[in-house]
């Protein structure tokens, strides 16, 4: 599964293979218009529905406006059917659509809804790992409280774990920094299993609680750090509280809302729709199918 | 479009040079052309910048017009005039960017039948009669032809400094023109040999000079490189448009644009009829005599008019002859006053355009203003007063659009610049609504106005009586929710709709625009549960109305009425 998200991936990332020798071919309207078929423009919706919008950008669930504004200009400049030639016209469609989402703040929420991902709202510091590659299911998390600094994990798979001297624990500083086998016998050797697969999903929130926050203390008396005991049953509740916190931020959205013109109004609910592309990708599901791209 | 049949031919040896050129795999560059209503220019990207191209009377702008005294039409390029007063003889055919693709209907049209050539109207919405005056006698003409002749002496001009043929252009349009319009200026276009790479309204185009100059000034490090807004006003002689867009490591992406035809030629218009008043009576009959002297007076306006952009009062003396004569000061004020509806539009579409980008004038990084009559102080007064800011002196106001256009040529074509003074991209968006009449006689727009092209997008409809067969798909583009006042583009039958109840068939209706602006429609049946559509898709390019298809849709309504309606699909996802 992984291999074929990759290979979608690449797909995207090179869509003009023939860029070089063909140039003046695909630039030329006469050569497009001729060769245009419906085939030809609903081949790639198999990538579009195996890609999310976040991942199609290359940016992180918890990117700011205006890094998705750089990430999406980036990309226009290389795959805009100025550039890439008419081959561009479908990616440029993937793009415009996920950039309008993510660029609304009210359609990016309900995006994050749909796929299940909670921004947490902290911006990227030394707890978070960063990711490399495309993003996968399932995510390394190094539960620091149990970690008792043994190095091992560091020794196996130096570019995925590094050592957090002041704290004395391990954590993840790379996603799959190093290949499988190498995690595979890192997460082997940790003498007291603290190294955990965790749904990618949760990564975020895991990341943000296992930082220890500064203990409200009196006088001398109990001051320092402090982490969740249980840094799990903390992620729990913490969505929990988070969606909380999602449904009040609606309903007082929701006043906002009403002084939206109809035709606001419409068009985000046409782009909510279009989220829903199950049901209304059938036809062209179909033509991919008959014509068996 | 289809093959390029050229009715006209430039004798030159461009067939054999053209195969050489696509064999040794060297992209044309095309060039940028923008046909104004009253003045046009060529540019091109010579290697290292855009340089405008002159005629043998080293000219950079040319009036745009075509006489037709002589055995053959010649227009503004290769010809000389002997005086102003030769092209308002009825022999010359000008304004018409602000005639090419409109019906006899139109108040655009009937606005223009005090010019002096001929515009007959009979008013039942087809393509109004144009003729040039030759020798006493109306000799019929086109607008497509006029704007062939137009371009083909642009392309012989421009062969000839480039010294190689030109094929591929990037032409300069107005923000308010509808797809019919554009696939006229298409149609003019292969009439000369031209093959369209793109259609530009002209304020993006200005945005794409303006996002390579503070591309410039990033790599000067004089300016930052952060985002910036800038709203561009350009108001020519026949048109005036707004483009908002936001602009950052030379791409410009437009938010919004609001288009109107509005321009010079109705400052000057309801300028003349304030000078005299009974000027329609007086000119209805069209001799040589009423001829002339609407000349005299229109000669005399526009003087006037240009004088008061730099005066505050100006004399006005004209000679109509008949014992007609005009002896008046007109001042600036009474100036502003006479045309205060056309300055109120402006100021409107302006508003409307920052509020559908929705900027705030504290986000508006730079106001470029640009066209003919960008230099009228009222214009100036009112988009300062709107955007809160002086207006960017960077530009040249004559020249933006055609240097953009000649920008995204070279872009277009894949040219490549060392110096990075060509990665550049436009991204732009619909200025109309495109969709379908559905819901008795509702416009449902399916792709909405000021939507980032390429798109795609689709909805679904549903049969709006039992066993309902076929379906009519009408499609029009504007923003009106009556279907009418928006233009048609064309409309085509679903046929083969397996009987059932009503609200049961789902048809689907797809619309794609791509970066070269082709509309696609597509549309299919499918009956909920089955895997295939029940019967073949169709694709239709748009739009497929001809000229005089503005009652098409009055005489589908009289032949079907509400049989091969439909409805909208309220889905249970959509919320």
């Amino acid at each position: 599964m992984w291999a074929a998200s990759l290979s979608t991936h690449q797909q995207f990332l090179n869509p003009n293979p023939f860029k070089n020798d063909q140039n003046f071919n695909f630039k030329n309207p006469i050569w497009w218009r001729k060769q245009n078929s419906v085939s030809a423009r609903c081949c790639l919706k198999k990538t579009e529905e195996s890609k999310n919008h976040y991942e199609l950008l290359g940016v992180s669930v918890d990117a700011s406006a205006q890094e998705i504004k750089n990430a999406y200009r980036k990309l226009q400049k290389k795959y805009h059917p100025d550039i890439a030639g008419e081959k561009g016209h479908e990616s440029t469609l993937m793009l415009n659509k996920a950039y309008k989402v993510l660029v609304r703040e009210d359609l990016r929420r309900e995006y994050d809804k749909s796929i299940g991902r909670v921004r947490v709202g902290i911006q990227s510091n030394t707890f978070r790992s960063k990711w490399r590659e495309p993003l996968r299911p399932q995510a390394l998390f190094v539960d620091e409280n149990a970690c008792v600094g043994c190095w091992k994990c560091v020794h196996y798979a130096g570019n995925t774990f590094t050592m957090d001297e002041t704290c004395g624990s391990a954590r993840v500083k790379t996603q799959y920094g190093d290949d499988d086998t190498k995690i595979e016998i890192s997460v082997e050797s940790c003498p007291v299993n603290c190294i955990h697969w965790v749904d990618s999903k949760e990564l975020a929130v895991l990341e943000y609680l296992i930082q220890p926050q500064p203990n409200v203390g009196y006088g001398i008396y109990g001051q320092g750090w402090e982490r969740p005991t249980n840094v799990f049953m903390a992620a729990k509740s913490f969505n929990k509280h988070l969606e909380q916190q999602e449904e009040s931020k609606q309903r007082q959205g929701k006043s906002k809302d009403e002084e939206e013109t109809p035709a606001q109004a419409e068009a985000r609910e046409h782009a909510y729709k279009e989220l829903q592309t199950g049901g209304f990708a059938r036809i062209w599901s179909w033509m991919k199918r008959s014509t068996g791209q | 479009m289809a093959e390029p049949a050229p009715a006209y031919t430039v004798a030159s040896d461009s067939e054999a040079t053209l195969e050489e050129k696509s064999s040794s795999h060297l992209p044309e560059i095309a060039i940028g052309i923008d046909i104004g209503t009253s003045q046009c220019s060529v540019a091109v990207w010579n290697g290292s910048e855009v340089e405008l191209i002159r005629n043998t009377r080293n000219q950079k702008l040319m009036r745009s017009y075509v006489t037709f005294k002589d055995e053959i039409p010649a227009g503004g390029v290769s010809n000389q005039l002997a005086h102003e007063y030769e092209m308002l003889s009825g022999a010359a055919v000008f304004n018409i960017k602000r005639l090419v693709g409109r019906v006899d209907t139109d108040p655009v049209v009937h606005a223009s039948k005090s010019l002096p050539f001929l515009v007959q109207t009979l008013n039942i919405g087809v393509r109004p009669f144009i003729a040039a005056l030759v020798k006493n006698m109306w000799r019929s003409t086109t607008p497509e032809e006029v704007l062939a002749i137009f371009l083909i002496e642009l392309r012989t001009m421009a062969e000839l400094k480039l010294k190689r043929p030109v094929r591929t252009v990037v032409l300069t349009i107005p923000v308010a023109f509808s797809r019919f319009q554009l696939t006229r200026i298409e149609r003019a276009c292969a009439m000369a040999g031209l093959q369209v790479l793109r259609l530009m309204p002209e304020p993006t185009a200005v945005a794409l000079l303006y996002a390579q100059q503070q591309q410039q000034n990033v790599h000067e490090n004089m300016g930052s490189g952060s985002e910036k807004i800038a709203v561009i006003f350009n108001m020519g002689a026949g048109f005036c448009d707004v483009a908002v867009s936001a602009t950052a490591g030379g791409v410009s992406q437009i938010k919004a644009l609001a288009g109107t035809a509005l321009g010079g030629e109705d400052i000057l218009l309801n300028t003349m009829r304030h000078l005299l008043p009974d000027m329609d009576s007086h000119f209805s009959t069209r001799g040589m005599e009423e001829i002339t002297r609407m000349g005299l007076l229109r000669v005399a306006t526009q003087d006037a008019i240009h004088k008061l952009s730099s005066l505050s009062n100006v004399q006005i003396d004209v000679d109509l002859g008949n014992g007609r004569k005009i002896c008046k000061v007109l001042d600036r004020e009474e100036f502003e006053e006479v045309n205060r509806e056309i300055f109120e539009k402006c100021e409107s579409l302006i508003r409307q355009c920052l509020h559908d980008a929705k900027v705030d004038t504290g986000d508006i990084s730079d106001v470029i203003l640009v066209g003919g009559c960008s230099n009228i102080p009222k214009l100036q007064k009112i988009v300062k007063g709107v955007c809160k800011k002086d207006p960017y002196t960077g530009i040249n106001p004559l020249e933006a659009a055609v240097r953009g256009a000649a920008l995204e040529g070279a872009v277009a074509s894949g040219v490549n610049d060392p110096f990075g003074s060509l990665d550049l991209l436009t991204i732009q968006a619909t200025p109309l609504s495109i969709g379908v009449r559905a819901d008795g006689n509702s416009f449902i727009p399916i792709i909405h106005q000021n939507t980032t092209v390429p798109v795609r997008r689709d909805m679904i409809f549903t049969t709006v009586h039992d066993n309902q067969a076929e379906a009519m798909i009408i499609v029009y583009e504007g923003d009106d929710k009556v279907v009418e006042k928006n233009h048609l583009l064309g409309y085509f039958k679903i046929t083969g709709i397996p009987p059932a109840p009503k609200g049961v068939p789902e048809i689907n209706v797809c619309l794609d625009i791509d970066a070269a602006n082709v509309l696609r429609v597509f549309a299919g049946v499918i009956m909920p549960g089955a895997q295939n559509p029940a019967a073949p898709v169709m694709e239709v390019r748009m739009p497929t109305v001809d000229d005089g298809h503005g009652w098409c849709a009055e005489a589908l309504n009289r032949s079907y009425g509400s049989t091969l309606d439909l409805v909208t699909v309220q889905k249970k996802g959509a919320r």
